[in-house]
């Protein structure tokens, strides 16, 4: 062996792994934070009880790929929805229900909010419609747009659901009587969407490897653009400090304070070696984010400090999904070759 | 910029069947997908009921059409195709390749430039060909009365010259010919019932720059005279002394982007000076893709070629354009 330290990684020392033998699509924690969920290109979900980490659990759930999982707005289990035009659930203890089919038509996005006394909403976007469900299952409303549903999510209050497509996103009021969306417009195809958690803003992310936002609620255009690559995964901070965001061979980082983003330049972390960051997760409770690369490299950086602490080596595939517990406990990680794993970052004599 | 996909070899070919309505694109799919070739496609299409497909793995899209904000004016993309890889590639084990069957009004060109424009798709899959199916007998009314048709015949690799049975030999020499007066480089192929061999509609590698001009059987014919009108034509140049890259690059380059949207398919070899390897080179409309190719084979003349199928082509402004970027 070389003179020099290999650099220490805490999958190895506080982490559970496993060959799941394919394509992580996401990972998902369930609302209260027992279960683990990871959704996979063969149609099935692979779940972990946070308190044995070493049973993992796979689940047949769609035929042919998962393409989208929310966590369900019940207590435990999970919404996925698949390549076969089903819209699913599937329960902490493995049990699958339908909630809905659409036959030859994709169920590629799928949103959830948790409200209080176990009560919630779940979404799907289905080619140009978002369908909205309450956590029964029950269908609510059919939302229709003028081109295919591109990414999907519930403002932090529940009370909007923000969707992209070509030419801008749309967002729609889930308690209004009579439905009039506010339109946002950017000439363009948007491919994937975020809502500030203090409904500041909207951010959508563009073909054109570049991210687009409005202010809210004066909607007031901001371009955040210079990414090598596309950036599609989109995460704020705990409140809204910061936008991270995938594309480039770093995470970067757009502060939405003291006059930003526009006009300042982004916050870059864990950058340099030239490898495109493809996975961001920003931590719940904290100003700490997540970063996973092409080839597989996964880290965390505290934000205020820039400093970084590797989590998962190199080697394994592209990362592909990735998944604080609401906790920010646990962080959950799976790769496109199918390796996927769980760091335990609680408070504990390591092993 | 880096990813983690360097080797191109696994590449998941796609051909795109185009074709107007009722040439018999759907009969030449489940022919492909019926023979006994081991093989599984996914299959994208977006007619469909009009006629079954049989396939376990059939993906129904509306065409997307989206429009880049790239600052090429005729750039466009089908943003249906982008999301469907995407998804695809999650299951990729499953499958050898992918057939895209496009609506019988499609212009092929959003289809081809998504396969140069977009880094996941680019990433993932490789374009193969474009098949274009025409019926004999109805062919030159179609081209009388849209553009979508000629668009289809001026963007083929593949002709599957389909219904030669509803016509007389004479007619079908005629329509041969209507289709060689756009495109003289695609490979054509009589038939009934839309009945080819797999082999000579699948893994054609006609975007592959390795096969640049390896396949077309009518580079060396007597150029047309159908020059200077609406009406797309085909055109070949040839240059026997060494090209310099720069001069080379800084004509295309102006040429793409002023006739860009009047050039639908460019392609070409070129033997640069001081070099002994062939650059190959190819563009949809203004999307262009090149690079250095295997070494001139000993004994083969070094000349430079480069071919253009296109609307208002103006000969010797193209001729002497091409000449003029010969070193020294």
């Amino acid at each position: 062996m070389s003179q020099t330290t290999a650099p220490q990684f805490l999958l190895q020392t506080r982490g559970m792994t496993s060959e799941l033998d394919a394509y992580v699509v996401a990972a998902r924690f369930s609302r209260d934070g027992r279960t683990v969920a990871f959704a996979l290109g063969d149609g099935s979900v692979s779940l972990v009880d946070r308190t044995d980490l070493s049973q993992w659990r796979k689940v047949p759930v769609h035929d042919g790929a998962i393409l989208s999982i929310a966590t369900d707005a019940g207590a435990s289990g999970f919404i996925t929805g698949g390549d076969d035009g089903a819209l699913r659930r599937v329960g902490a203890d493995g049990t699958v229900t339908d909630i809905a089919s659409f036959g030859m038509k994709w169920v590629e996005q799928v949103a959830s909010f948790a409200a209080e006394k176990g009560k919630g909403l779940i979404a799907a976007g289905v080619g140009k419609a978002v369908h909205l469900y309450d956590q029964t299952g029950q269908k609510l409303k059919e939302w229709t747009h003028p081109s295919t549903v591109t990414g999907l999510t519930f403002d932090a209050k529940g009370k909007r659901v923000g969707a992209s497509h070509y030419n801008g996103a749309t967002l729609w009021f889930v308690a209004a009587k009579t439905d009039t969306p506010r339109k946002l417009e950017w000439k363009g195809s948007h491919t994937g969407i975020a809502i500030h958690p203090e409904g500041e803003a909207v951010v959508t992310a563009m073909q054109e490897n570049a991210l687009h936002g409005w202010k809210l609620p004066d909607g007031q255009h901001m371009r955040m653009s210079g990414y090598p690559a596309k950036s599609d995964a989109l995460s704020f901070s705990r409140g809204g400090r910061w936008l991270a965001s995938s594309g480039a061979d770093a995470m970067v980082l757009w502060p939405f304070h003291g006059g930003g983003p526009m006009g300042k330049a982004p916050l870059e972390l864990a950058g340099g070696d030239g490898i495109i960051c493809r996975q961001v997760a920003c931590h719940p409770q904290q100003e700490i984010v997540a970063g996973g690369f092409a080839d597989g490299l996964l880290v965390i950086a505290d934000i205020t400090s820039s400093r970084i602490i590797p989590v998962a080596p190199p080697g394994r595939g592209a990362v592909s999904a990735l998944a604080w517990s609401a906790d920010g406990a646990f962080l959950a990680l799976g790769t496109e070759s199918g390796f996927a794993g769980i760091v335990d970052f609680s408070a504990r004599a390591p092993r | 910029m880096a990813d983690t996909i360097a080797d191109t070899s696994g590449l998941i070919p796609v051909t795109v069947l185009t074709g107007y309505l009722g040439a018999g694109k759907t009969t030449l799919l489940n022919r492909i997908l019926t023979e006994d070739h081991g093989k599984k496609y996914a299959v994208v299409i977006n007619e469909f009921g009009e006629l079954g497909v049989d396939n376990d793995l059939v993906v129904d899209t509306d065409e997307e059409v989206f429009e880049m904000n790239n600052g090429c004016i005729c750039c466009t993309v089908r943003g249906d195709l982008i999301r469907i890889v995407g998804g695809l590639m999650k299951r990729r084990d499953k499958f050898d390749g992918i057939i895209i069957e496009t609506t019988g009004l499609a212009n092929p060109a959003p289809v081809a430039q998504t396969f140069f424009v977009d880094d996941g798709v680019k990433a993932r899959t490789r374009l193969d060909a474009i098949v274009t199916v025409v019926d004999a007998k109805h062919l030159p009314d179609r081209l009388k009365d849209s553009s979508e048709a000629e668009d289809q015949i001026a963007f083929a690799d593949v002709i599957v010259l389909n219904k030669t049975d509803l016509v007389t030999e004479e007619e079908l020499v005629a329509v041969e010919g209507l289709i060689r007066q756009i495109n003289r480089f695609a490979t054509i192929h009589r038939t009934q019932r839309s009945a080819v061999a797999i082999d000579q509609v699948l893994n054609q590698g006609a975007f592959d720059l390795q096969r640049i001009l390896a396949i077309e059987p009518g580079f060396l014919d007597g150029d047309d005279d159908h020059e200077h009108n609406e009406d797309i034509a085909s055109m070949s140049f040839e240059v026997e002394a060494p090209i310099d890259p720069e001069k080379f690059n800084a004509w295309i380059g102006a040429l793409l982007q002023d006739k860009g949207q009047d050039l639908l398919r460019t392609k070409g070899i070129l033997s640069y000076a001081n070099e002994d390897r062939r650059f190959a080179f190819q563009a949809v409309h203004m999307i262009a893709d090149g690079d250095f190719i295997g070494p001139w084979k000993d004994g083969d003349p070094r000349v430079s070629r480069l071919v253009f199928i296109g609307r208002n082509l103006n000969r010797p402004q193209l001729r002497r354009g091409f000449e003029a970027c010969s070193a020294g």
